[in-house]
């Protein structure tokens, strides 16, 4: 029984000893925020693949290092591996470490999660001769210097970064824990080939200091801007109290972390009062030139038009005006180059704009004036620069009516053509009024329009009585023979107040009807002759009787008184007479 | 006297007018380009004017490289004596002054056809050819009336109705050239750069940016604001100050 007994203690021992054991061990579970904590993950098996946990609340300062060790006591062999790292507690509270893991034997082992206490910073039992003779809080300090705190938009500001220190400390070493971001700033970082030391004052009191950083920045947004901090984590080498063999002071490396506190600066927008419509943004003083590299060009020659804009100011930040060409030259996108230097007092240099322009056809093309604006910081105002007109002269080349003709006559030969060209004024001309009195619509216009109209209808009347007249024949005759009468008897009339004219016009006129009618002399006027004329042509005798008697009447009348009716009455009678013997003959 | 004293003063007048035109035409020779154009100008200020004092004025101002008042002052001219080579010839080079290109679309159809056949004369000129047409109705309409033969009757017969025609033709072709006259405004853009707004408004977006010499055609007026076209067809609205009208 005793022996059964003994048999399955070994057995479980055995047992025992080849259990594979993986744990985690902390030096401490409790700790200050400045004290270090050691972790070992130790196991009793060679193990592969470790994976350490995270250590998240922690900074790793050390670690890992791998130990193995293998001993053999009283014929028994003992193995054991460990993995160790240093750990500083980056926040205060209950941290926890992870599991971590590891492979042995074809099986992953875990460690188990331990919970680290970690309080605030406590006081390190120091040795008093180690204790630094100074404190480093008033030693050291990081200062932010701004040129401007209250800066326009796009106006140059700098930041100098210097690291103040007295005559008692030294440093051996810095890092920067954060880089400021300059968000809503254009920056530029100037770089500084190497610390040097000088000697500055800082409130009053005599330090050395280093500047370790330069920018320029340019605003780009007016308002409440916050330029970050920036913090460096410096070495430094404080003097202790013990002195080395040689007598010298003993120095202490020490931590230290300082900050340069945020600043907040004031931007100013630019004046909103006499912008110019092309302000593009440009801050500073510059100068702004556009020049052509030649304005008298060949057909098929290109110009380089060179727009450039040097200075102080903000030059990488605007952009440079377009040149507006006519449509017939031809222009590529410009070279963009730029010549800028950025010192702590801000950029300086030239930015260009290079257009190639190539004309088509000939003739004279302007390039507009071009016009830069910019806010000048001294004044503090605008200004515009304004280039000259500028006339590019192409002398020859197509027109741009001129179509090539293709000539396909084998013989090549001089063509001889003058060519399109300006011509010269016209020498001579024929004044006339503005204002000019049109015809078509006036009076004038309708009239002789409607004229021809209005006179055929006169024309149709006026042949229309023309005919009727003439088919009249008796009606036509009496008119005739009173008309001749009339005429025998016109001078009879006009005389008829006075007696004796009178009746000689009276039987001159009756001897000249007669004479028209019968064709006969005057020699032959007798009587009896007349008489028996007028008989043969068949006239009324009545009639011939009483013509006879009239003219009688003549030459009596002559002599004798009569009366003026007497007068009348004769003349009436001489009408009928004639009227008659007209119809007879 | 006193009619003789207004036939002198009016003699003077044009003698000082054709003074001024050949004093500008002497500067122009010495190159003084803006004494010329005073000179022309004061012929203008007593309302007289003649395509070649346009022309002239036009070279002027091209030569002091001034695109819109060079281009106005040939179209100006085009408009007393339009088709005239020279000027069609000047014009052209101050146009390729000008900043703008604008496509010209060929009016096509009917109404290109007919125009092209009335264009061949100015409206006065059609009426006078329709008051031709209408003594020739007068005379053919007597040698109608009066002719003895049944031929010639004939011939002057048709050739009245032939005539009544040619009237209609020429009348409607004078009141066409009038029409389109009236109508036709054209304008230069003096403003060295503008917009074109597609409503009469100065809020109103943009519907191009146009630059100095740019020809334009008047549709309508609103207030300051003119509605125009341009040769490749666009409407838009434009201040009344960035024009001037060639008629």
């Amino acid at each position: 029984m005793k022996k059964n007994l003994v048999l399955v203690l070994l057995f479980l021992c055995n047992v025992i000893l080849a259990q594979v054991q993986f744990e985690a061990k902390v030096s401490k579970t409790s700790l200050g925020l400045n004290e270090r904590l050691r972790i070992d993950f130790t196991m009793n098996d060679d193990g592969d693949n470790f994976s350490p946990p995270s250590f998240e609340g922690f900074r790793v300062v050390g670690g890992p290092s791998q130990q193995v060790s293998q001993s053999w006591i009283n014929g028994r062999s003992s193995f054991q591996k460990s993995y160790s790292y240093f750990l500083l507690p980056t926040q205060k509270g209950t941290l926890t470490i992870k599991q971590a893991a590891v492979e042995i034997n074809g099986q992953i082992y875990k460690t188990n999660p331990i919970k680290i206490n970690v309080t605030s910073a406590v006081e390190q039992p120091r040795d008093p001769n180690d204790q630094p003779q100074v404190s480093t809080d008033n030693e050291l300090h990081l200062v932010a210097e701004i040129s401007k705190t209250n800066p326009y938009v796009n106006e140059p500001i700098t930041v100098v970064y210097k690291l103040y220190f007295s005559n008692n400390i030294g440093i051996s070493n810095f890092r920067e824990l954060n880089k400021p971001k300059y968000n809503d700033f254009w920056s530029q970082n100037i770089d500084i080939k190497q610390l040097v030391g000088e000697q500055g004052k800082y409130n009053g009191e005599n330090y050395r200091f280093v500047v370790l950083r330069k920018t320029v920045l340019y605003p780009q947004k007016s308002g409440k801007l916050e330029i970050e901090p920036l913090s460096l984590d410096i070495d430094v080498q404080v003097p202790t109290n013990r002195r080395n063999i040689f007598g010298q002071v003993q120095l202490v490396e020490d931590n230290k972390r300082v900050s340069a506190g945020s600043k907040t600066i004031t931007v100013k927008p630019l004046p909103e009062a006499g912008k110019p419509i092309d302000f593009s943004g440009a801050v500073g003083k510059f100068n702004f030139t556009v020049t052509p590299s030649k304005t008298n060009l060949k057909n098929g020659e290109s110009l380089d038009l060179k727009v450039v804009a040097s200075g102080t100011g903000n030059l990488k930040l605007f952009t440079l005006p377009k040149p507006i060409v006519p449509n017939s030259l031809e222009m590529y996108d410009a070279v963009h180059t730029e010549n800028v230097q950025t010192p702590l007092s801000g950029m300086n240099g030239s930015i260009s704009d290079s257009y190639t322009i190539i004309p088509q056809f000939k003739g004279k093309y302007p390039i507009k004036p071009m016009s830069f604006s910019y806010f000048d910081l001294r004044s503090g105002s605008y200004k515009t620069i304004t280039s000259p007109e500028i006339m590019v002269n192409v002398l020859d080349g197509p027109t741009v009516s001129e179509n090539a003709v293709a000539t396909n006559t084998g013989v090549s030969k001089m063509k001889v053509s003058a060519g399109e060209q300006f011509q010269f004024i016209q020498l001579k001309t024929n004044l006339y009024n503005i204002k000019r009195n049109h015809f078509l619509g006036s009076t004038l216009f309708y009239v002789l329009m409607f004229v021809p109209f209005l006179i055929i209808p006169i024309l149709v009347l006026f042949k229309k009585k023309k005919e009727a007249i003439d088919g009249d024949i008796a009606g036509n005759r009496i008119r005739l023979n009173s008309k001749l009468a009339k005429k025998y008897l016109s001078e009879a009339k006009n005389q008829i107040n006075n007696k004796e004219p009178f009746y000689i016009a009276l039987e001159k006129a009756m001897h000249n009807f007669l004479k028209a009618k019968l064709h006969i002399e005057t020699s032959e006027m007798s009587k009896e002759k007349i008489k028996e004329i007028l008989l043969t042509r068949n006239a009324n005798s009545e009639t011939v009787q009483s013509f006879i008697n009239l003219t009688e009447n003549c030459e009596l009348a002559r002599y004798a008184p009569s009366s003026s009716v007497a007068i009348q009455q004769d003349f009436d009678k001489a009408v009928v007479i004639i009227s008659d013997l007209e119809k007879q003959i | 006297m006193k009619k003789t004293l207004y036939i002198f003063l009016l003699a003077t007048q044009i003698l000082f007018a054709q003074n001024g035109f050949e004093k500008g035409n002497a500067l122009y020779q010495k190159g003084n380009y803006e004494e010329a154009i005073t000179n022309y100008e004061s012929i203008l200020q007593s309302k007289k004017h003649s395509p070649e004092l346009y022309f002239n004025l036009g070279n002027c101002y091209y030569k002091l490289n001034k695109v819109a008042p060079a281009i106005f002052y040939y179209e100006k001219a085009l408009v007393e004596n339009p088709n005239d080579e020279t000027i069609l010839n000047n014009l052209k080079f101050a146009q390729k002054l000008q900043i703008d290109e604008i496509k010209v679309v060929p009016k096509v159809g009917f109404e290109k056809v007919i125009r092209d056949f009335t264009a061949n004369f100015h409206y006065d000129t059609w009426a006078w050819i329709s008051v031709g047409f209408a003594t020739l109705f007068l005379l053919f309409f007597v040698g109608y009336y009066f002719s003895q033969t049944t031929l010639s009757k004939r011939i002057f017969f048709i050739g009245m109705f032939v005539l009544v025609f040619l009237i209609l033709i020429a009348v409607s072709a004078a009141l066409f050239e009038k029409s389109h006259y009236d109508n036709d405004r054209p304008a230069i853009i003096f403003a060295e750069i503008t917009a074109i707004k597609s409503e009469p408004k100065t809020i109103a977006s943009d519907v191009l940016i146009l630059h100095e010499g740019t020809k334009v055609f008047v549709k309508d007026t609103l207030d300051d604001w003119k509605k125009i076209e341009l040769t490749d067809g666009t409407q838009g609205w434009i201040e009344n100050k960035a024009i001037r009208e060639v008629k």
